[in-house]
């Protein structure tokens, strides 16, 4: 191709754009269907796109939320735990002054016949 | 002429092609060099703006995510051991100071100092350490003097530091409250020092007892994924990259009983305390049948008296030494099995309490004093424990074959460091016929109980075999490996000697174990709430060279004191034993002797009495004396009498019926032919009536 044809190509391709014609020049009508059917694609894969991130970031979120439950109840089952044991329960029994100590006979079971 | 002007025409093209060709030719040199003189420049010149290696650095990071340690929890479901992050609380007082005195902004800094006093206030109602002058003091002396890592408090936990994100200055986030928190996971042992040496720790380099023995269960595995940064500068996780998720350690459920442990740490700190002369005690309750640890205590108090008693060492494992008297009931057994005991009423002369090469037995002169005789049965001199009738009863019948009675020894697994849950088990010195330690003697001393060093648990483990009638299990700490609530596997019992004796043995020494508890050395034990049989033993311990302070004899210093280890080993109730409990309490150097049959009898004691209210195994039955009484029906209900509808129509014949308080149920058309029940009979409320209609 030589200077002048690219020059004249070029030259056209400008006027045509001025003119509004360049799809119709280069026959983009007929893929009229095509380029709508890409720019679909194209949406719902950016739309997919922000969804998948959104939807990670809420797991994110709940990850974070699990795992400050499971160190609250850690700490609370510890908590209740140090409370269970006999010698912290007489412990609190002493403090306010309850006359209730631990069992000194077992519990007697009643069975009927 | 026309061609002439053609060839003129071509030749003025073509140097306009050459023309316009030279000076593209042109251009692409000069922007060649411009280019190059470009690479040199950034080589040598160009500093990357930060923003620029923004754009160039990966939008994926690698994050590690570490696996939560697994519990370690009580025989019914109790965390002994669980992790939660704890988190340390820093300050970067110089926040935002730059900017405000940049912009010349100081009643924003002002600001800033009047939200610090106040959370300084707020500091101090939460932790009550320092006043909110000081808290105030250290931040704005931190803001002065550009501190950028303020350390206020270590070691919160969620709650706390929730509240404190809520205080004035902290709730304005990093940036502008300085806030800093820094986690990191925390094991936190919620009965504190109960149990401590059985479930031990991992700091580090340093890692002892079950937390160390099953660290490769309890650790699990760490995983890891990529992240990367959304639109929203949130950071995800990245779906297109590889992933290992991270596996949390398994919960070990062990087999001990925090009441167990509570009762026998609380009676064993009363008689320590009691005595300052005692340095360290230990108690291991043992089920009988199955060898499963339900208690493990081991207190002691350090260097001197003063110091707290704590969970320092784990002696029930690693103390190996010589058990004292207790050990003679491992001659009972061997002679009676092997037949030379035929009866405990069975009867040795006295001789003075001589034995050839052997300490006279002073105990014995006692004997013959105060009864006149001149023989001792077996039975009592097990009672009183005496070291004359072992050693007698040793020489007599082991003196040619020493070797047979060690045999025993060694089935009884007493002379070997079986496997165990956790690391460490002492490995017991017997001092075999045919050694170099083998001396006249040896055969006589080991008869009760000097000679071979064994740890406590090899004690309780024996005692556990004659009180589960010959068949000897191996102590266990581990039930099971757990994984969410879910077994995924179970260590079951397993004997380390299925027959140590015959059962008729083991019912003849537990007949004279039963006796001492009676009428021997540990009258202490007598009435208590459930009847326990038992040995005690008192043994003086071998000195280091270091505490001898320049004395020969190993067992005494200079000063004539002495260590002493007092023990208490047998199991209950005596007639069914449920438990094999050994208490053993040992001194610093004194001059005073301390006994099996009193401070650790009467730990035991305590131990037991309580045990017998808080087990279920013992509470007593009452059968209920009367019947309860079966429900019946105490109202009538009223009869309804059945109308005569015959020959009526169907409407009239269903207001007569419904009327009568009873439901009908007809078939066909017009008049009423038939009727059941008949018209008389009495029926209950809203009983179906059926009429015929033809």
């Amino acid at each position: 191709m030589s200077v002048f044809s690219a020059w004249t190509s070029f030259r056209n391709t400008m006027r045509s754009l001025r003119n509004g014609e360049f799809l119709l020049r280069i026959r983009a009508d007929k893929y009229y269907v095509h380029i709508m059917y890409l720019f679909l694609l194209m949406w719902v894969t950016i739309l997919l796109s922000l969804q998948v991130d959104k939807t990670l970031t809420r797991v994110g979120d709940n990850e974070i939320a699990l795992k400050t439950l499971r160190i609250h109840h850690a700490e609370k089952e510890a908590a209740l735990v140090k409370l269970k044991s006999a010698s912290a329960a007489e412990i609190r029994l002493r403090e306010l002054g309850s006359p209730a100590t631990l069992p000194d006979e077992p519990a007697t079971i009643i069975k009927s016949r | 002429m026309n061609q002439n002007s053609e060839i003129q025409d071509t030749i003025v093209g073509r140097d306009r092609i050459h023309v316009v060709m030279f000076f593209l030719s042109m251009l692409f040199m000069v922007l060649g060099i411009a280019i190059l003189v470009w690479i040199v420049k950034i080589q040598l010149t160009y500093k990357v703006d930060d923003r620029v290696i923004d754009l160039f650095r990966p939008t994926v990071q690698k994050h590690i995510e570490a696996p939560v340690r697994g519990r370690i929890l009580a025989t019914d479901g109790r965390p002994l051991a669980i992790s939660a992050p704890l988190y340390d609380l820093y300050m970067d007082c110089t926040v935002r100071k730059q900017e405000y005195i940049q912009t010349g902004k100081d009643s924003l800094e002002r600001a800033w100092q009047e939200k610090a006093r106040e959370l300084a206030a707020c500091l101090s109602a939460e932790f009550h350490d320092k006043s909110a002058a000081d808290y105030a003091k250290a931040i704005l002396d931190g803001r002065a003097r550009g501190s950028k890592y303020l350390r206020l408090q270590k070691n919160l936990d969620l709650a706390t530091l929730q509240r404190v994100k809520t205080f004035p200055l902290f709730r304005e986030g990093p940036y502008t409250g300085g806030i800093i928190v820094e986690e990191h996971e925390e094991r936190i042992y919620p009965y504190d020092s109960l149990a401590r040496r059985v479930i031990g720790y991992v700091k580090e380099q340093n890692r002892i007892g079950l937390e160390s023995s099953f660290d490769s269960e309890l650790h699990g595995r760490e995983g890891y994924e990529w992240r990367r940064v959304t639109d929203n500068k949130r950071w995800v996780r990245d779906l297109d990259s590889a992933q290992v998720k991270v596996q949390d350690g398994n919960d070990i459920r062990t087999t001990i009983n925090v009441d167990f442990q509570d009762i026998a740490d609380k009676a064993l700190r009363a008689q320590i305390n009691a005595n300052e002369d005692i340095r360290a005690g230990i108690c291991i309750i043992m089920e009988a049948k199955t060898g499963a640890i339900r208690a493990m205590v081991n207190l002691s108090r350090g260097n001197t008296p003063q110091t707290v008693l704590w969970e320092r060492e784990n002696l029930a494992l690693r103390e190996v030494g010589e058990q004292g008297s207790v050990m003679k009931t491992v001659t009972l057994l061997s002679l009676v099995e092997d037949g030379y005991v035929k009866s405990l009423d069975q009867t040795i002369p006295t001789n003075n309490g001589f034995v050839p090469n052997y300490k006279q037995d002073v105990h014995i002169l006692d004997y013959q004093r105060e009864t006149g005789r001149r023989d001792i049965s077996v039975m009592h001199g097990f009672e009183i424990s005496s070291n004359y009738v072992f050693t007698y009863l040793a020489e007599q019948h082991y003196g040619k074959q020493p070797q047979e009675l060690f045999d025993h020894i060694y089935s009884y697994r007493l002379g070997e460091a079986f496997d165990f849950d956790i690391t460490g088990l002492g490995r017991p010195v017997v001092n075999r016929p045919g050694t170099a330690s083998w001396s006249k003697t040896t055969l006589g001393t080991t008869a009760y109980g000097y000679g071979l060093s064994v740890t406590p648990l090899h004690v309780a483990t024996f005692y556990n075999g004659i009180a589960n009638k010959g068949r000897m299990m191996k102590p266990y700490l581990v039930e099971s490996i757990e994984k969410d609530g879910k077994v995924i596997r179970k260590f079951e019992p397993t004997a380390l000697n299925s027959s140590i004796c015959s059962p008729a043995t083991a019912d003849t020494v537990t007949r004279a174990l039963r006796a001492v508890v009676e009428h021997g050395t540990a009258t202490r034990l007598k009435g208590a709430k459930l009847p326990v049989c038992g040995k005690t033993g008192t043994a003086q311990v071998v000195l280091q060279p270091s505490e001898r302070g320049g004395s020969t004899d190993p067992y005494h210093d200079a000063m004539g004191r002495k260590k002493n280890q007092g023990t208490f080993v047998g199991f209950f109730p005596s007639d069914n034993p449920k438990y094999t409990i050994l208490v053993t309490v040992y001194s610093y150097l004194s001059g005073k002797s301390f006994y099996g049959g009193t401070m650790p009898a009467l730990a035991i004691r305590d131990i037991v009495d309580k045990l017998y209210a808080l087990d279920g195994e013992w509470d007593p039955e009452i059968k209920a004396s009367a019947q309860v009484p079966v429900m019946e029906k105490t109202m009538e209900w009223e009869k309804r009498v059945v109308p005569d509808v015959k020959g009526c129509g169907l409407k009239d014949a269903l207001y007569a019926i419904e009327s009568a308080g009873l439901n009908c149920q007809y078939e066909g058309m017009g008049h009423v032919t038939a009727q059941s029940p008949a018209a008389g009979n009495k029926c209950d409320l809203g009983e179906t009536v059926k009429i015929t209609l033809k």
